[in-house]
């Protein structure tokens, strides 16, 4: 009681604690009536919270919230000009995306896509991971720096580039497929193979290089920071019991690193269910239908002449549904095994 | 267009002050720059060019002013080819008027033709597969003809050509005729160029004349610039496309697509562009007056020469200026005989930018597919988006 009316007596500025040694856990600092309010119904976190929270407001609900709305509406380019209403038709846009044998097709390309490139991806990201932990200081350094670059690299620029490579016409990889001997599958066939245009195989064959190319370092670093971690006399005694590197990687590493790879793979595969740039440039901007991933096909029906926005909405809702599923399922996979903290 | 101006200024000294900004935007991204300008609101575009196709599209989606009064005054209005005002006609309302069109054919070189012993362009389509194969002969490592996939400009004359339609309208409603025999002989010749006569490579399957879709540059525009192919189907308009480095430009010219047993020469697409006036224009006036001028018979034959199209007036075309020249000949004999129907259908766009229902389908076509189930799945699929926008 006295140290309460001491303390509102100081006047203090805001945030100042009286020197008395003794810490007041749940005080939150205020002056006046305001601080008493804040005080006593524990507001202060929340507040702190609060500008975060506007900002994604604006940014992330708000135009879901807007998505959510425009899926159920007929909303095409009168309406985005505003010389036509917006109709209400509640589920037709997604029974109209359900039936539609494009969308199950770039749904099966989607999953086989993510599947093999999470696969890919963390196999050669851990990989790398492992090494950077062996190396010396140096080499580190070079290894993680070229890896960075690639990372690094704007998407737009790799995907062009990779497009040269495959090109039918001088491209290098074609020249090079030719020149190989007849028994590793080189030969003539592979002049003028134009891998972009041709099927959905080859155009997701390169996409696949490129996203793995520019991926794998993000999991590589991540990696790494999760090795340092691990004391290294778990090792040395596993060593001395005669542990091979494949069984130290099993019984050690793997274990406790398993909350990291947990996020690695949500991450990776949510990441890479919305491949756009990469598949975009290569498969020839929006020109080959038969070669489209969930992330073209929502874009094709949105923005492509004539627009229709509702669809757009309406498929990129589905796609949330069906990623939301996958991480919610994974999630409960590995808390149910214990596994996560 | 400067010159254009200042004729503007002159002849209407009440527009002395007025200020016209002309925006050059890239063709392939017209339709969402259109949108992006009018939704934002500030400074909304006036005057637009359209491709003729885009005009009745734009028109149903009320973006279009109707100007039939202002068009129905003009002295230039006898003058139009009827069909390509038509295009721009919607019962008595009018939203756009042409500005230029143009057709495709193809291009040779008339002295690799002497060369592999070709006396004159191919008149049928056995004589096409033929002296393509004699170009190939004699230039070993080029290509005879470039039939890409994504091309259905050139497949549509292959169809009429024939004597078959794409699709037709039968008391209102759309009836898609791929399945028909003569447009399905049609569709096969132009499939099996690439698939068993060898004449085009498969390096096109899945591209448009100009590369990947969505290049500006490439493809069979490139091959045949570079000397790379023999015959390559496109408008005089390719020439702005073609390479620096092109090489041979002297033996430069063209014929038009042979039929077979349809209408000789085979009906090419009449393209072209329109000028339209935007239904959100504060200054329809003045935009009537502008357009008036650049559309005028001297002014449009001009812009029209330039970049190789032809003019919108009869006198012009029929007038006999291009038969003269070894490049235009063959196109202007092209454009005596034009179709546009179902390009120029309301929902066309969904078929074609969309959905692309006959790029899809040549593209199967040419990997191997069934050829009876996968032409009746686009015509049915065809059918549909033309009566309803959606696919089933």
């Amino acid at each position: 009681m006295v140290d309460t009316v001491g303390n509102r007596a100081a006047g203090a500025a805001t945030g100042q604690r009286r020197a008395t040694g003794r810490i007041r856990p749940g005080r939150a600092p205020g002056p006046g009536a305001a601080g008493a309010f804040i005080r006593r119904h524990r507001l202060a976190p929340y507040l702190l919270v609060l500008p975060a929270l506007a900002a994604i407001a604006l940014a992330l609900i708000w135009p879901t919230l807007q998505i959510g709305l425009y899926s159920m509406q007929n909303f095409g380019e009168a309406q985005i000009v505003g010389t036509l209403p917006a109709k209400w038709v509640g589920f037709s846009n997604f029974t109209t995306t359900l039936s539609d044998p494009e969308f199950w097709l770039s749904l099966r390309i989607t999953v086989i896509f993510a599947a093999v490139l999470v696969s890919l991806t963390m196999i050669v990201g851990t990989l790398v991971g492992l090494l950077l932990n062996r190396l010396g200081r140096r080499m580190a350094a070079f290894v993680s720096g070229a890896a960075l670059c690639a990372w690094a690299t704007p998407y737009v620029s790799a995907s062009v580039i990779f497009v040269w490579f495959f090109s039918p016409d001088g491209g290098i990889v074609n020249w090079a497929l030719q020149g190989l001997p007849h028994w590793l599958g080189g030969g003539p066939q592979w002049a003028q193979y134009n891998w972009e245009t041709v099927g959905a195989l080859p155009a997701y064959t390169v996409a696949t290089v490129l996203v793995v190319w520019q991926s794998f370092p993000f999991i590589a670093v991540t990696v790494l920071a999760g090795l340092k971690s691990i004391p290294v006399e778990l090792y040395e005694s596993a060593r001395v019991d005669g542990a091979g590197p494949w069984q130290s990687f099993r019984r050690i590493t793997y274990p406790m690193l398993k909350p990291i790879f947990l996020i690695l793979v949500l991450l990776s595969v949510i990441w890479d269910f919305n491949v756009f740039t990469q598949t975009y440039v290569i498969t020839g901007a929006l020109g080959n239908r038969d070669e489209y991933n969930l992330a073209l096909y929502s874009y094709s029906q949105a923005f492509q002449l004539p627009p229709a926005v509702g669809l757009g909405s309406a498929i990129a809702l589905i796609l949330t549904v069906i990623l939301l599923i996958i991480t919610i399922g994974y999630v409960r996979a590995n808390i149910k095994q214990g596994m996560v903290a | 267009m400067n010159n254009v101006f200042a004729q503007f200024r002159k002849q209407y000294p009440a527009y002395a002050k007025t200020k016209i900004n002309v925006v050059w935007i890239p063709w392939a991204n017209r339709t969402t720059d259109w949108q992006k300008a009018l939704a934002s609101g500030k400074n909304p575009p006036d005057i637009t060019e359209l491709g003729n196709t885009d005009t009745p599209t734009e028109a149903s989606l009320g973006m279009l002013a109707n100007i039939a009064d202002n068009v129905n005054a003009w002295s230039s209005k006898s003058d139009l080819v009827g069909g390509m005002l038509a295009n721009d006609t919607q019962g008595s309302s009018i939203y756009a008027v042409p500005w230029f069109g143009g057709v495709r054919g193809i291009w040779y070189r008339k002295n690799q033709f002497q060369a592999a012993g070709i006396s004159s362009p191919p008149a049928s389509w056995a004589q096409l597969v033929t002296d393509a194969k004699k170009l190939m002969k004699k230039y070993p490592g080029s290509y005879g003809l470039g039939a890409p996939s994504n091309y259905d400009y050139a497949l549509g004359s292959f169809i009429w050509g024939a004597g078959g339609q794409i699709a037709v309208q039968q008391g209102g409603k759309w009836v898609g005729k791929l399945t028909t025999p003569q447009a399905e002989a049609g569709i096969k010749f132009y499939v099996d160029l690439t698939k068993t006569e060898h004449v085009s490579p498969t390096k096109y399957i899945g591209q448009t004349e100009l590369g990947n879709p969505g290049a500006t540059s490439g493809g069979s525009n490139e091959d045949f610039a570079l000397g790379r192919l023999g015959m390559y189907i496109d408008g005089p308009w390719a020439q702005a496309e073609f390479p620096a480095n092109a090489v041979d430009k002297s033996g430069w010219a063209s014929f038009p697509v042979p039929s077979e047993s349809g209408p000789n020469p085979a009906p090419a697409f009449a393209g072209g562009s329109d000028l339209g006036i935007f239904a959100t224009s504060k200054y329809k006036t003045a935009d009537w007056d502008l357009i008036k001028l650049m559309d005028s018979e001297t002014n449009s034959t001009s812009f029209a020469n330039l970049q190789g199209f032809f003019p919108p007036y009869t006198s012009k075309l029929t007038g006999g200026a291009y038969s003269s020249s070894q490049l235009m000949s063959g196109f202007a004999k092209a454009a005596a005989n034009t179709e546009i129907s179902p390009f120029n259908a309301k929902n066309w766009t969904v078929v074609d930018t969309t959905d692309q229902i006959l790029p899809t389908m040549t593209k199967a076509l040419e990997q191997g597919a069934n050829f009876d189930a996968t032409v009746s799945k686009a015509n049915t699929e065809m059918t549909n988006v033309l009566n309803t926008g959606k696919e089933s």
